[in-house]
Parts: C-alpha cells; structure tokens; sequence
C-alpha cells in the first residue's frame, strides 16, 4: 500500500472544523479566570503636552481598579529592539501624534472600564503645528536601511552603463521619456480580529495571549519592554484573526495590559476597539513618489528612475522601501533609486501586506502603461520586450524565473487580445469597459527556522514550529509536508504553532514561513526516522535488536528487516516509548549571494465606469503566478485571490485621510473602505508548477503577499483603457472619475 | 423541532430549575450547562468560571441560547454580544467592531440575523438566540459549515462565524438564487482575507443541500 503524497493536492484547512464551530479561540476568545478588563484613553490633540489630568471621578466610577496615566504610571522599559515602538507609553507628559494612549483604566467589567474611561479629564498644552503632510516635507532623508535593522537592500543606488556620466544624462538620451507622480494616504490592515491580549503573571511569569504573527519575537520584545528575560513570557496564539503585518510589533496597549497585569496581580484583558486599532496598530504610510522612462521609440528602456518620500511616524517604525520592485523587474542599463523617509507626527507607521512592492509597482507598472501608451506598444509586448533575465542591479541570475509564460497564459485565459488600445472606446450601455494589465513580483526569502517531528506511540505523528498562522493556511502546510516527508496519511498528522514554547520559528512576515519551514520540517522528519532506527537496533525490547541500523529501513510508517515489518507505533509500545523525536534547523546556504530569487505575478484586469456617475468596478480578473513548487493547491488559491482583492482595495476604496490636526479622519470600518462580497468579481487564478530548486531542495517559495503587489496598477491601467483618465492619487474614486 | 420546543423539554440537559439554583447559588450572571449541545465543552469546563455580574440596576434577562434557557442579571449596558462572549462563554460570536459595521457578531434572533453588538442584551429579553455554537446537530455540522470547509469559504476565520450565521439566514430568506444576490445579501460581512469568491462558492452549494 502507498500513501499518497498530500503535496500539491486540494486539502482542506486541518483547522477549519474549529473555524466553522467557533470552538477556534482567538485571543480575545481564552478563559483567564479572575480576570479584570482595561480600557484605554487616548489624547486629543496631535502634538504638545499633557499639563494635568483629573482621574478622581475615573477611580470612583463603579467597579474601577486602577487608572494608570503619566502622573500613575507603570513600570515599563525604553526600546528594546524593533519589534516596539519609539516610544514608551506613560512615561513622560508628551504627546507625539493624536490618538496616543495616555490612560489605561481597569475595572471589573469591559463596559464599567469603558465608562471610566470616558470620566478621565485632561488638560494639555498645544506645542506647535503636528506635522502632517509628505508634500510639505519632501525630500526625506534617505536611511540606510540596515541602519535601522533591516539588513538587506540598498536605500538608495545608481546602475549606469559604461560611458553614461549620469542617470540625468541616459533619460536625456532616451528618445521616449515618462515621468509621473503618485501618491497615497494612508491605508489600514484592518484584520477582522482587533488587537486583544489577556496578560497573566504567575510567580514573575507571565503568559500572554494575543495575536502575534511571530510568537518568539514578540515575547523577546514584550519581555525586554517589561524588563524581564525572554523565557519568562509565553506567548500564547494558536489563531491569529488576520495580521498583513500588524500583529507583529508589541503594541503598547499589549505593553500597558502586561504591565498593569503584574502590577496588579491579576489578569487583565484588552481589547481595543476598531477606532483604536485604525490609530495605535500602525498603518501603511502616505508616499509620495515618482518614476522617470526613458526608452527607445519602440519602448525599449534605456533608464528607469524612482525617488520615493514616505511617512515615517516620529514614533515608529520601519522605513518604506517602495523601490523594491523597480530594482529588478526589467532589464535597463541605467537604473537609480532613491528611497527616502519624511518624520511626521503621526500615529506609528506599520508593514503592511507587501508594505514595499505593493506601492513601488502600483507607481513603476501605472508609469510602464504610460510608456505603452506613448510608444504605442502593447503593454504586454512592452513588458516581454523589456525582459529581464538577470537582475540590473547585480547582474545574478534569477533562482527560477517564468514570468514570460506568466503573461501568456494570463493573456490567454483572460482574453488580452481582445483589448482596444484606444481608451473610451468599448461601451456597454452606461458602462465604458476597460483592459488592464500589470506585473507583481515578491522577494523570496529564507530564514534559519527550526522544526520538530514526534513520532507517537498511537501511531500519530505531531510537527511543530512556533510559527503562526494567521489564515495562511500555515497549520495545514507543517501537517503536509511533515506526512509528505514521512509517507504518512495526513490524518495522522497534528500540526502544532502560535505558541513561544516551541522550537524557533520565523515570524509571519515577507512571505517567508513557507519557504523557511518546509526545509526545516523535512530535516526534522529525516532526523525522527534516524532515531527512530537508533531506537529499534538499540533497545532489547525491540524486534530488531541488535541489527546494524543500516539493515533496517523506514518507510511510510514502518520499520523493515529481514522480511520483517513493524510500524513506529508497534515499535514504540514494544519498547515502552511514547514517543520519539526530532528537532532540526535549516537555513539558507550560498545560493543567496549567486541568485536573484523572486515569485512572480502577471495580473490582467477589466474594469467597467459608469459613464455617469464615474463609479469603477472590477468585473473580471486573471492572475497567473510563478511561485515554484505548490504545497497546498487550495490554500494558495485563497491566498492569491485574497491578495488581489487586498490590491483592488488599494486601488479603488482604501484611504485613511490626514486631517491638519493629525487626525486619521476615516477610522472605523464605516468610513474606512475595504472590499465587500459585492465589489468583487469572480477571480481567475492559475500557477505554474516549476519547482525552485535552488531557492530550496523542495522548491517552494514564498507568495502569501505576492498577488497584492501590481494588482492594483492592473485596476488603475484598466481605468485608463476604459476612460481615457489616468488617476495617479490613491484610491481611484468616482469623483476623479468625473472630474 | 423548534429551539423553544427543546428548550422547555424536561430533561434536556439541566432543567430550569435546577439551573436557576444554581445560577442562584454562585451568584453568577449566567449560566449554560449542557451534556449534548456543541456548546457543552464550553460549558463543562468553564462553568464554575463565569464571572458574577458587576455593575449597577442590574435587570434580569431570559433568554434561550442554542436551545438553552439561560437567566441572567443583566448590566443594563451589557451587548448580546458582550453578554454571549464574557457571560455565556460563547466565544465562537465574534467582536469585529462593536458599532454594526463589519457583520463579526452575526448570530440568530428569533431566526432572524442581527447583529449582536448593536443589540443589548435586556432587549433581547425572551427571545431564541442562536450561536455558531448551535449550527451544528452534534458531530454533524451544518451544511453551511461544511460548504465553508470544502471551498475554503475562509481564512483567519475571525469573520467566519458572522458568515456562517449570515449565509444560514440568508438561504431561509430565500435570497440565495443567484451570484449576484448571495454577493448582494452577504456584503454586510467583511472578510479581510477576501475569501468573497469562496463564500459564494459555498453558500450555493450548501443552499442546494439545505433546500
């Protein structure tokens, strides 16, 4: 009998039965007994200080505990690494940006701490005007970006060809120039699960459960805020609801719940509300940025420039690098990038969803649809024409690369040849139709990550990583690829993450938990084989005791030798083992410095406008994808279908606007937009199955944030082909529409 | 049989006097005890947590939940919501945004879907509410929560239990005949993840089998 190998197969979420019974408990969800509950205040104005604040009718309201402020603070502990933020909460009179926690009330119940809350009277003293807008404080600083703990890509580089004095001069020379300015406010994760953490400290322990998309990394950071050692906080998070980036970081209301918890001696809970969670758990920063072409008549490109000023909050924390994209998509002699930050103060600033290549594609692939369209070269044509096959920057080869067969099959399937190079003019009724199409690309990464494989003595196998997932389909993914690596039935597979306490995972960011993982599980399960073989020649309990362990051979699930077979669960009752164990870790080697390694997107759209009232909507969309080897054929559909909703969002509904007072004006869910069921079309998706061998023995890379990259200048170009308009301002509304 | 039919039958679970006494006895704000319900696990072991009602002008609440009467002394200010997930421990009703904006906290009033944290618990009062705790008849889940499992109608899940709610009632409004009208009739529940094309998907082929 052969086990089917699960890999690439449609499998069902091995955690969905708890999803759909609501037995799955989410942060918010855990039972703490004796818990109280906080509730936080925030300031009201952006920038200045606080002269006083009147708590006494707060602390007498029914059923309050504490109210913690700067004049009652907590004991807390200034920046520990990148995972918080700039600043510590309560510990100073100051307000950085509106909207700051400057209060924590607890009470017995939510709703008694909420009311609280609303008692709090605070005077301030207004110091100035918050500065509010990139426009105004462009040009930025260019930073480096290692400076700030992101070792990797340069901020900033010029690439000329030989004899080229400057990237100035190569645009002169270019007989097709293009030159375009976009900008975005900014937009919000929105993850449907708010930021909740019940904190629980038991003799200088503290066990925290929350949302993290990197269980390890936040309980490093949160203890070095509290001023405690790592291994005294465990993170609990077996579900994450949602993250795109904003559940990595400590935020300080998960900082001030842990501290009034041990302050108290009790357990706290907090969960902030969706106006909250809009302001303190960061946002995609507004950008201003701009792209130079310069290209032959026939569009071949000679120079691609791209200067980008982008918000970095006086509070934190990362600097955007928006020219990801544009540093290896096409093949041009020259290129130069300069990726700069402007300080505002405004709430923290967070990765969001593709936090670099969702913008930098949006602006170099809506410029690269204006190089078509004065050229007069078919944009798919122009991107195959301008074909890279080894990056401009570095000269390396790329790991796997068939983006060309991308922009075939998706131009079949979705009908490319259809299109009417002239805007405006395919109608249907009130309806103007447009075509539209873009590339995405997504650096692939690996990370050191570890994994553990358990064989058991009921004939079950576990997997672990203190990894998370956050809807990922992560948890299905270690149980595939660990039944996949030990020819077992995946039922018998259990899948553990979201939890501190287990064998060092990587953090749910830059798409790297698949490709980091799969290698390590694999090790893992090879490694438990080993000793289960040790086990079975060593122990006198065993059937084949005594054999060379080169006489006896595993396979899916058994033990043979000499005619004879036992299965691992047998073997273990035999020798009065429950279980037997392996924790490997892997991480990338030399093929990282030789190759360029992306996942690539080719994204075609059709978009309909209303002739009258300017509304767009998106009536059909392809994708097809060059992510390498696929683990599970349904969960990566999910996840590609759900990135290029997130990019139609981006494009057409999703704006945080900035009031002059350092307000985020839009924040609720009712005045911030994000994609409904009815906005959204069917959605076409198709890979290839090339496997990237370099990238990994198994040839799985990265893609959880690929398809949100160029999906929304796919929406914008359709826009275009329909209307004739080229909105170059995020998000395309109706109104531009008819302006 | 209706959820008031089950609910008044004698020993079905705990009867009602027997779990008023003890609602009474622990001075708790509610209770649900049950041996055969999906609920029970979460009922069983966490019973003796429930936390005591706090607050002021406290009023008394009746409701049955999943079929269960439960009786409560009610902060006048306490949601459904809030009242399912912090009293009943019914936590699988989830809180998106507490202002009717997002569809999170859809569950069944009355057979009707509301929204849980637009609704105060008080006025609730006497009526049949129904949980994603109470979709599923034992093991066997509903054929909405199977439809959602097969074409992956979800991801986090954190939206999931208001999309279940929402997709049940919405075949017994009869508003399942079509893409555009299951698209139309479910807008009122976000799904970050944007698994809309996946609900869809499920939605109409569990109406098939719910027909």
């Amino acid at each position: 009998m052969t086990t089917t190998s699960p890999v690439g197969a449609e499998i069902d979420r091995v955690e969905g039965r708890a999803k759909v019974t609501g037995a799955a408990r989410y942060a918010a969800d855990q039972r703490v007994n004796g818990k109280a509950y906080g509730y936080l205040v925030q300031s009201t104005i952006g920038l200045g200080s606080i002269s006083s604040m009147n708590t006494a009718q707060a602390l007498a309201a029914p059923g309050v505990i504490a109210v913690y402020s700067p004049f009652n603070p907590l004991k807390l502990y200034a920046r520990q690494g990148d995972s918080a933020e700039r600043y510590v909460p309560l510990q100073d009179d100051k307000v950085r940006f509106r909207g700051q926690i400057i209060g924590l009330v607890v009470a017995e119940s939510f709703e008694q701490a909420r009311d609280a809350a609303a008692l709090v009277r605070t005077q301030y003293r207004e110091e100035g005007h918050p500065r509010t807008s990139v426009a105004a404080a462009a040009p930025g600083t260019t930073v480096p970006s290692d400076a700030v703990g992101y070792p990797g890509p340069p901020s900033k580089n010029t690439v000329l060809a030989p004899g080229v004095a400057s990237i100035d001069d190569a645009l002169r020379d270019s007989a097709v120039t293009v030159e375009s300015t976009f900008y975005q406010d900014p937009q919000n994760h929105c993850a449907m699960e708010p930021h909740a953490t019940i904190a629980e400290w038991r003799d200088g322990r503290l066990t925290v459960y929350v949302g993290a998309q990197g269980p390890q990394q936040y309980a490093a950071a949160l203890a070095g805020r509290l001023g405690v050692e790592s291994d005294r906080v465990h993170v609990v998070s077996p579900y994450v609801g949602g993250g795109f980036g904003g559940k990595y970081k400590v935020w300080n209301d998960a900082l001030v719940t842990a501290a009034a918890a041990r302050d108290l001696g009790r357990p706290v809970k907090l969960v902030v509300s969706r106006e909250q969670a809009f302001i303190l758990n960061g946002h995609r920063p507004a950008l201003q940025q701009t792209v130079k072409l310069g290209a032959s008549h026939d569009g071949v490109l000679n120079a691609v420039w791209h200067e980008t000023d982008s918000e970095d909050s006086v509070v934190g924390y990362c600097p955007n690098l928006p020219a990801e994209v544009t540093r290896a998509l096409y093949k041009t002699p020259n290129l130069h990038f300069d990726q700069r930050q402007v300080t505002l103060d405004l709430p923290p600033i967070s990765s969001m969803r593709a936090p670099w290549a969702t913008p930098g594609a949006f602006a170099l692939e809506t410029a690269m649809d204006e190089l078509a369209v004065k050229t007069g070269v078919d944009p798919l044509t122009l991107r195959l024409r301008n074909y890279a096959t080894t990056s401009p920057e570095t000269g390396r080869p790329w790991s796997s690369k068939h983006l060309d067969e991308c922009y075939r099959v998706g131009a079949e399937r979705f009908g490319w040849a259809d299109r009417s190079p002239v805007p405006g003019t395919r109608v249907d009724g009130e309806w103007l139709v447009g075509m539209g199409m873009a590339s995405g690309m997504l650096s692939a990464t690996r990370a050191p990550a570890s994994a553990r494989v358990r064989f058991r003595d009921d004939g079950t196998v576990t997997v672990a990583s203190a990894i998370s997932d956050l809807g990922t389909g992560a948890t299905t993914m270690l149980a595939i690829v660990a039944a996949d690596a030990l020819g077992v039935s995946l039922k018998t597979v259990s899948a553990e993450l979201g939890d501190s306490a287990l064998p060092p995972g990587v953090p749910a960011i830059g798409s790297i938990v698949t490709g980091s993982t799969v290698p390590a599980v694999q090790a893992a399960a090879r490694d438990a084989i080993t000793a289960l073989i040790t086990l079975a020649v060593q122990d006198a309990a065993s059937p084949f005791h005594g054999k060379n362990s080169t006489d006896v051979h595993y396979q899916e699930g058994r033990l043979e030798a000499d005619g004879r077979s036992v299965s691992f669960a047998q073997l273990l009752r035999a020798v009065g083992n429950p279980a037997v164990e392996a924790i490997a870790t892997t991480a990338p080697g030399a093929e990282t410095t030789r190759y360029a390694m992306d996942s690539f997107a080719a994204h075609f759209c059709e978009v309909r406008v209303n002739r009258y009232t300017g509304e767009p909507r998106v009536s059909r969309f392809t994708t097809v994808v060059d992510v390498g080897r696929v683990v599970n054929a349904k969960a990566l559909r999910s996840q590609l279908v759900g990135g290029i909703i997130f990019g139609i969002g981006n494009a057409l509904l999703e704006v945080n606007a900035i009031e002059d007072n350092g307000r985020l004006a839009n924040s609720s869910l009712a005045d911030y937009l994000v994609p409904v069921n009815a906005d959204i079309p069917a959605i076409d998706t198709h890979w290839l199955d090339y496997p990237d061998t370099v990238f990994s023995e198994f040839g799985s890379r990265g893609m959880g944030e690929l398809t949100t990259v160029g999906s929304s200048a796919a929406v914008g170009n359709a826009v275009y082909n329909a209307t004739g308009i080229r909105i170059r301002d995020l998000p395309i509304t109706l109104d531009k529409l008819i302006a | 049989m209706t959820e008031r039919e089950r609910s008044e039958e004698p020993g079905d679970g705990l009867s009602r006097r027997g779990l008023l006494g003890r609602a009474s006895a622990m001075a708790v704000g509610a209770a649900v005890v049950s041996t055969s319900s999906p609920g029970a696990a979460f009922a069983s072991d966490t019973a003796a947590a429930v936390p005591p009602a706090v607050g002021e002008h406290l009023v008394d609440v009746r409701l049955s939940v999943n079929g269960r009467p439960v009786r409560l002394r009610a902060d006048p200010r306490w949601t459904l919501l809030d009242t399912l997930r912090e009293r009943l421990e019914l936590t699988g009703t989830k809180k998106g945004c507490d202002r009717g904006q997002c569809g999170a906290c859809t569950v069944h009033v009355d057979g009707r879907r509301v929204l849980s944290c637009l609704t105060l618990a008080a006025a609730a009062d006497g009526s049949q509410v129904r949980t994603i705790e109470g979709l599923a008849d034992g093991d066997e889940l509903h054929p909405m929560q199977q439809a959602f499992i097969d074409h992956d109608g979800f991801q986090c899940g954190a939206c999931t239990s208001g999309q279940i709610m929402s997709a049940v009632a919405l075949v017994d409004e009869g508003h399942a005949a079509s893409d555009d009208e299951i698209r139309e009739y479910m807008s009122g529940n976000i799904c970050r993840c944007s698994a809309y094309p996946f609900i869809v998907d499920a939605v109409k082929a569990a109406s098939k089998v719910m027909r």
